[in-house]
């Protein structure tokens, strides 16, 4: 599969980059990279604006819209200055708020330019985000690539159609040069003209493998992806960030998820461990002084009232969450033997940084999902690649040095593999 | 030297019956339903091809449809408060006490789903019994009341039924009539001071306290011989000699587990090894286990039991009492002379114990023990057992005073006399004459339902309490859950009933541990919580001596003797799975088989074959059973083997009607046979038999698998054992090179196998019942045991065999391969038809062998079933696509397929077909689905937690670390599981015995359990 994928790809991006530039030049009006200014502005702007509502700023959208874009340049950078230098326009948008927004003077133009863009463009779809932050990932044909399919097609069909002009009018010159005389079909019908085209071998031959090779990829994909959810990302019942708590907010994922270490569970947070920071955080800021309606949320499912300062018990209604990673009953996985056990291996296999979580092996970049979604495909095949690579150094767990011992394959320098200690066997996440 | 007898599962294989053989060779004993299809409507009617591809569209197009369906939305729902305890996942264990034993409870996330004996409970505690492990079910019962129930008002508030009663009671006091709380014995300090405390409240209280398999005799015995109105303790490791005269003190008789312990202690493979065995004779009318498991059995009619008691004593005495002759038993005759002799030789190391319930027997009983030196040795009557102190004649004058419209109120607490008393139509009548009845079942039982007020109590799984099984030994129950329903604890009834100053239970329990328990040992109350069970010093027990004369007892054992010597003498007797009935709804009890009959879901009339053959019935007869008092009832015959000429037997705890969905009118109801004089209930009566014509099949286990007469039981007697320990295990010889077809495994880290001594196994089931519980096994029905679909992945096989006089090696000789394949012929078994009377029984667990060289394994399409290398035979059900070849292939017979899905089809609505009673499933083991193989796993869920726990703590893996399910409830500690290879593991050392043989090992499937020959210690010279 991956090798089919492979050639469609490299033939794909010959003949498509023609294309593309061509598309590029016409779209050079949209030349700002939105991609790079939303990741500006996730970095940057984001604890203060929102694009389609107000926070402690103004919503981004409209005010971009509105605004002229060198001003806009000019406040980000030193409003400050703007206001000393007593620009009208600017005295004004400093009266939005009583908290002053932070100056931003290492930014270029560009770079200002680029979150412009973003923001009048405004969130791009979901699954064009997910592709976007997996598309490091191998996952098999992407849809590019089928887009490439769908160019390559109509690209042959146009070459096809133009060559065919190009015989049938040197047939006929020759033809003419020869004296024959041709009657002119001058108002051949459609239906006609869409017959013969059926006639003609070649291209009868070519429409029915293309037809042949694009079911038979679309099936193909269809099938192998069955079951497969990765980037399953389901709306939660409230709209928790892992990108604010885990990435802005560096809190080590044991927080929460306290089971991960010790049990097969990785285990979701209770609604009191989230009271914790929560009956203090209540970002009001964002919310003209109101509670965030999402940590609002928590308050209800713990019956806890922020005006009394009082929890009534009768009231506690748990909070139904979806669940993301889904393995079937009959497969056993534990927490605790990999990212206790098996950390070492799994840092080394997966390539992680010293400053990542081993969580991150897995459950991808989770400080940067504003919502989760499904990092890996977990399927089996995923499992048992990793049980086939990874090693085990076992060198300060008497647990292994004691297994490995009694292994002669070691012995003879074999790379100490799960698989070599039996974890590709059937029973050992079947029971 | 192997022995050449001859064994058998049951008597159609015994018999080779027409029908036998035709079932045996199908490897399943129904034909497959597809074929019905094919034979009767499939293929003789024509499909029309427009139907055919109709059909066919359809079902595309339903697929299709279903397949668009975008993936189940899976919800995950945190608690709002997590218990600090509580790490989802992890299981959290707790002590409490189940029946007075000491238990361990495992939870998972707050729910109990599996009992074990608790490590501290002291040497004889080591496992637990069937019940005790299925106990667990009860909690998970759909059939329990919800709330409370204040004259047929189910939704009744507690403030309302307090009232109610609090107002009874005190028209009660004011009336002046009696009030009465009737319970099972209770050996619990707290709930005695509850019920004291209420008596004090409510001066015309008494506390009427009546078992329902009553151990009257031998406390009023005591009382009578030695001052003492007890249970004594009875210390079976002890006794080098034990005498047993149709008590089941393997089974059901007083502590069976206990004993068990203590019996097998003298007589496993540590003992044997140290050159020690114990000897046992028992003398009993029906095969009970402890019959099953005895050296020299004999069968004795009820009626000759008093003669054969008094003939002992006067062999031990030289006494010459009136009586003391067995003429229509020379056998017995003869065995009772030898015992005699041997029991005067083992003075201070013998025990003589009787199953009788007569108090005159019991007291001729003391004597003989006193003659033998038994008072201070292997009997203790200074450290009592607690666990029954019933008094029948209590109960019985307790009718009579509500008769008599003395009695203003009753309650009834953890017993159901509507069921269990010997005329519960007698306690009906007399409860109906009372004003108040309240009772503290936790269902509309025979009992409940005839009362006023259902207090619904916990379970105890849900409770607060305490218990004391013996002199000096207390025990603590907590709560491992929280209360399900709307129910409340009795003794918190009756303390807010009576006013007490305490209210709450759990600070009564508390302030009287504080008070009066805690300070015996001086520990904590934490302590308590941790430890369980604390034993308080135990007083050393003294000698008793008998001095008083038998002559007024004589004469009343000889009378019981005669009036039952006059018909078909019947046994009443407490069934080994469903014990007197109180867990009548429990499906793991209903499905396991019992242990000598493997009858499953009924009770039935056991009867020897050559008096079936006199009588004219043959076996799934339905007979009707008439007794003296007019009850009659229709049971299915089973032929028993070692049944005695002239005696039936029919167990209690069956025919319940008002127990719940799986429980109702399985069986036949037996109380109504008990009958009460001398102020003793009596469980031998006599009957009369007529046939009904009608024929209905046992769900029976014991006939589906056959082994085609191979040398699967191995057995010596210890006689031979000392001369050559590897005598009939087929190691004393060389045997013959074996060529493997297939590669051998590589096992490099461990090697996970078993050893089962077979000397020790008492065939009590109870690992059965934990298997299901541990790994989810379904339970599924009467309909389809018959059908031979039963699903234990541990079960114990019974075969018979003879005991033939001089004929053990005499004659056959062994085969050259050693294995006694050739030993018996055809012809010579049916030469011993005679002899059916006179059988021994060796008990075998049998599961999945886990074979090296695994022939279901080479037969699997799918690779479904694969080998691992750490030994194990792996069954991944996602994999397996149901052919069942495997099952085919299997040498053991221990594959079990899944029919149905059990566990959600409303045709198997008995157990755990809704969602409360799913709470019960270990969720680390996947619940499997119709279409799939499944077979023991040696508790791979176990082995994986026990491996990730050194990974974790950074240890190396000890011997020990891991147990399974079946190994931990095993009282007798006959099943021991470890890694093969360590070789300081018990299992390497067990495996290293002489006495080691794997089953089947000639056809070189290379098992992973090996197995111990069964030692008897008998003596030729008192057989047949």
């Amino acid at each position: 599969m991956r090798d089919i994928s492979l050639i469609i790809r490299r033939v794909w991006k010959s003949a498509f980059m023609f294309t593309a530039l061509s598309v590029l030049i016409v779209s050079a009006t949209q030349a700002q990279d939105v991609v790079e200014g939303r990741k500006i502005f996730k970095d940057k702007c984001s604890s203060c604006h929102q694009l389609d509502r107000n926070s402690t700023g103004p919503a981004l959208t409209a005010k971009m819209n509105e605004l002229d874009e060198a001003f806009t340049i000019k406040w980000v950078r030193n409003w400050k200055a703007l206001v000393d230098a007593g620009d009208k326009q600017a005295i004004e948008a400093a009266k939005f708020s009583p908290s002053e927004m932070t100056t931003f003077p290492t930014l270029t133009d560009d770079q200002i330019k680029n979150v412009i863009a973003y923001a009048k463009a405004g969130e791009p779809k979901k699954e064009g985000d997910a592709a976007a932050t997996t598309a490091t990932a191998d996952t098999g044909v992407s849809d590019f690539s089928i887009a490439g399919i769908v160019a390559i097609i109509l690209i042959s069909i146009a070459v096809l159609v133009v060559l065919g002009r190009a015989i049938k009018m040197l047939e006929r010159l020759i033809l003419q040069k020869r004296g024959v005389v041709l009657t002119e079909e001058d108002n051949v019908s459609l239906v006609v003209g869409v017959r013969r085209l059926f006639k003609n071998k070649k291209f009868v031959f070519f429409f029915i493998l293309c037809l042949v090779v694009s079911l038979g990829s679309f099936g193909w994909m269809g099938m192998w992806n069955t079951g497969v959810h990765t980037g399953y990302q389901p709306v939660q019942p409230i709209k928790f960030s892992h990108e604010l708590h885990a990435g802005t907010n560096q809190i080590d994922c044991q927080y929460c998820h306290s089971g991960a270490f010790k049990s097969k569970n990785a285990s979701i947070p209770s609604v009191n461990v989230c009271m914790n920071c929560h009956k203090s955080v209540q970002a009001t800021e964002k919310y003209n002084g109101e509670i965030s309606p999402e940590i609002q949320k928590i308050y209800t499912a713990i019956g806890y009232d922020p005006a009394t300062l009082t929890y009534d018990k009768s009231k506690e209604k748990p909070v139904e969450w979806i669940r993301v990673h889904n393995l079937p009953d009959f497969a056993y996985f534990n927490h605790s033997q990999h990212v206790v056990v098996g950390e070492e291996a799994i840092r080394k296999q997966k390539g992680l940084q010293p400053n990542e979580p081993v969580c991150f092996a897995c459950h991808g970049p989770v400080n940067t999902m504003e919502e989760v979604y499904q990092f890996s495909p977990l399927t089996m095949k995923w499992c048992i690649n990793c049980h086939k690579d990874a090693e085990i150094s076992g060198k300060d767990n008497a647990f292994y040095t004691k297994v490995i011992e009694a292994h002669e394959k070691i012995k003879k320098g074999e790379k100490i593999t799960p698989a070599l200690l039996g974890g590709l066997e059937c029973g050992k996440c079947h029971y | 030297m192997e022995s050449n007898k001859k064994y058998w599962k049951g008597l159609e294989e015994y018999k080779n019956t027409p029908d036998f053989v035709e079932n045996n060779k199908n490897e399943f004993a129904e034909p497959l339903p597809i074929e019905d299809v094919l034979n009767e409507a499939g293929l003789s009617t024509v499909t029309p091809r427009r139907d055919f591809l109709k059909a066919l569209g359809f079902g595309l197009g339903a697929v299709t449809l279903a397949a668009c369906q975008t993936a189940p939305v899976h919800k995950s729902i945190p608690y709002v408060i997590r218990p600090e305890e509580v790490v989802p996942g992890i299981p959290n264990y707790y002590v409490s006490s189940f029946n007075g034993q000491s238990v361990l409870v495992k939870t998972r996330e707050g729910r109990p789903i599996k009992i074990d004996a608790n490590p501290n409970s002291g040497v004889f505690n080591t496992g637990t019994d069937a019940q005790a492990q299925a106990s667990v079910l009860d909690l998970y019962d759909v059939s329990k009341l919800h709330g409370p129930v204040l004259k047929d008002d189910e939704k009744a508030s507690w403030a309302k039924i307090d009232e109610f009663v609090k107002g009874e009671l005190n028209k009660a006091q004011a009336s002046g009539k009696k009030i009465r709380v009737v319970s099972s014995t209770v050996s619990s300090p707290s709930t005695k001071g509850v019920i004291a405390d209420f008596a004090a409240a409510y001066p015309n209280t008494k506390h009427v306290q009546y078992d329902a398999v009553s151990y009257t005799g031998i406390i009023k015995a005591n009382e009578n011989s030695f001052g003492k109105a007890v249970v004594p303790q009875y210390r079976f490791d002890k006794a080098d000699l034990i005498v047993s005269f149709g008590a089941d003190f393997l089974s059901t008789w007083i502590s069976g587990e206990e004993f068990t312990s203590q019996y097998v202690a003298n007589r496993n493979h540590k003992s044997l090894k140290a050159g020690k065995m114990s000897r046992h004779f028992q003398f009993e009318a029906g095969m009970s286990v402890t019959g099953t498991n005895a050296d020299t059995r004999v069968p004795v009619k009820l009626s000759e039991e008093g003669p054969a008691l008094i003939t002992l004593y006067n062999t031990i005495t030289g006494n010459n009492l009136a009586g003391a002759s067995l003429p229509n038993n020379v056998t017995a005759d003869k065995a009772i002379k030898l015992v005699a002799k041997e029991l005067l030789q083992n003075k201070g190391k013998a025990l003589v114990v009787s199953g009788s319930n007569d108090v005159s027997t019991q007291i001729l009983v003391n004597a003989i023990n006193s003659a033998i030196g038994s008072y201070g040795t292997t009997i203790d009557l200074d450290n009592p057992c607690k666990r029954y102190a019933g008094n029948d004649a209590e109960f019985a004058e307790f009718i009579n005073e509500m008769n008599r419209g003395e009695v203003a109120a009753v309650f009834i607490l953890n017993a159901n006399p509507g069921y269990d008393v010997a005329n519960a139509k007698a306690f009906a009548d007399a409860l109906a004459k009372v004003a108040l009845k309240v009772s503290f079942a936790d269902r509309k039982d025979e009992t409940a339902s005839l009362c006023d007020v259902i207090a619904v109590n916990h379970n105890y799984l849900e409770s607060w309490g305490d218990a004391s099984a013996y002199e000096g030994v207390y025990s603590i129950v907590q709560p491992t859950i929280n209360p399900v329903f709307n129910t409340r604890q009795a003794e918190e009834s009756l303390l807010i009933w009576s006013d007490n100053a305490v209210k709450d239970y759990y600070q009564y329990v508390r302030n009287n541990w504080d008070k009066n328990i805690l300070p015996l040992f001086g520990k904590t109350w934490k302590e308590v919580l941790q430890t369980g069970v604390f034993i308080a010093g135990a007083k050393p027990a003294g000698a008793y001596n008998f001095s008083l004369s038998l002559a007024a007892v004589i004469p009343t054992i000889l009378n019981n003797s005669k009036s039952l010597a006059k018909d078909i003498e019947l046994q009443v007797y407490e069934s080994a799975s469903m014990r007197d009935g109180r867990h009548g709804n429990n499906a793991f009890l209903l499905e396991l088989p019992d242990p000598v009959s493997k009858v499953t879901w009924d009770n039935y009339i056991a009867i020897a074959p050559k008096f079936a053959e006199k009588l004219g019935y043959k076996e799934f007869d339905i007979v009707s059973v008439k007794a003296a008092n007019g009850y009659t009832i229709d049971l299915p015959v089973l032929i028993q083997p070692g049944q005695a000429q002239g005696t039936a037997s029919i167990a209690l705890g069956f025919g319940r009607t008002m127990t719940g969905k799986a429980g109702n009118n399985v069986g036949k109801n037996a109380y109504p046979f008990v009958s009460f004089s001398n102020g003793t209930s009596k469980y031998a009566t006599t009957v009369q038999l007529t046939g009904t014509g009608r024929r209905e099949e046992l769900a029976q286990t014991q006939t589906h698998h056959s082994f085609e007469g191979r040398n699967i039981i191995r057995e010596a007697t210890f006689t031979e054992y000392k001369k050559n320990p590897a005598a009939g295990s087929g190691n004393d010889h060389a045997k013959h090179k074996t060529y493997d077809l297939w590669p051998a495994y590589e096992k490099p880290g461990n090697n996970w196998v078993m050893a089962i001594d077979l000397n020790a196994c008492t065939g009590c089931g109870s690992c059965i019942v934990a298997c299901n519980v541990e790994n989810n096994i379904p339970v599924v029905g009467k309909e389809e045991v018959r059908k031979r679909r039963e699903m234990h992945w541990i079960r114990i096989d019974r075969y018979y065999s003879f005991n033939v006089e001089g004929d053990a090696h005499a004659e056959g000789g062994h085969d050259a391969h050693g294995t006694g394949i050739n030993a018996v012929t055809k012809e010579k078994e049916i030469a011993h038809l005679d002899n059916l009377d006179n059988v021994s029984v060796v008990h075998q667990p049998m599961l999945c062998q886990h074979c090296d060289h695994a022939p279901c394994e080479t037969v699997c399409p799918v690779l479904a079933t694969v080998h691992s290398s750490d030994g194990l035979n792996h069954m991944a059900y996602n994999r397996c696509v149901g052919t069942r070849y495997c099952a085919n292939n299997c040498p053991y017979k221990v594959r079990r397929f899944n029919w149905f899905n059990y566990w959600n089809d409303s045709r198997f609505d008995n157990y755990l077909n809704n969602e409360f009673t799913q709470l019960v499933l270990n969720p680390d083991v996947t619940a499997r689905s119709r279409g799939v193989m499944e077979k023991c796993s040696m508790c791979i869920q176990r082995i994986q937690a026990g491996k990730l726990t050194a990974k974790i703590e950074k240890r190396p893996l000890k011997d020990g670390d891991i147990k399974m399910a079946c190994q931990q409830a095993c009282s007798a500690n006959a099943i021991i599981f470890g890694d093969a290879n360590d070789p300081e593991s018990e299992v390497s050392k067990a495996l290293r015995s002489e006495r080691i043989y794997y089953v089947l090992e000639e056809i070189n499937v290379q098992p992973g359990i090996g197995y111990m020959t069964k030692i008897r210690n008998t003596d030729t010279t008192v057989q047949a």
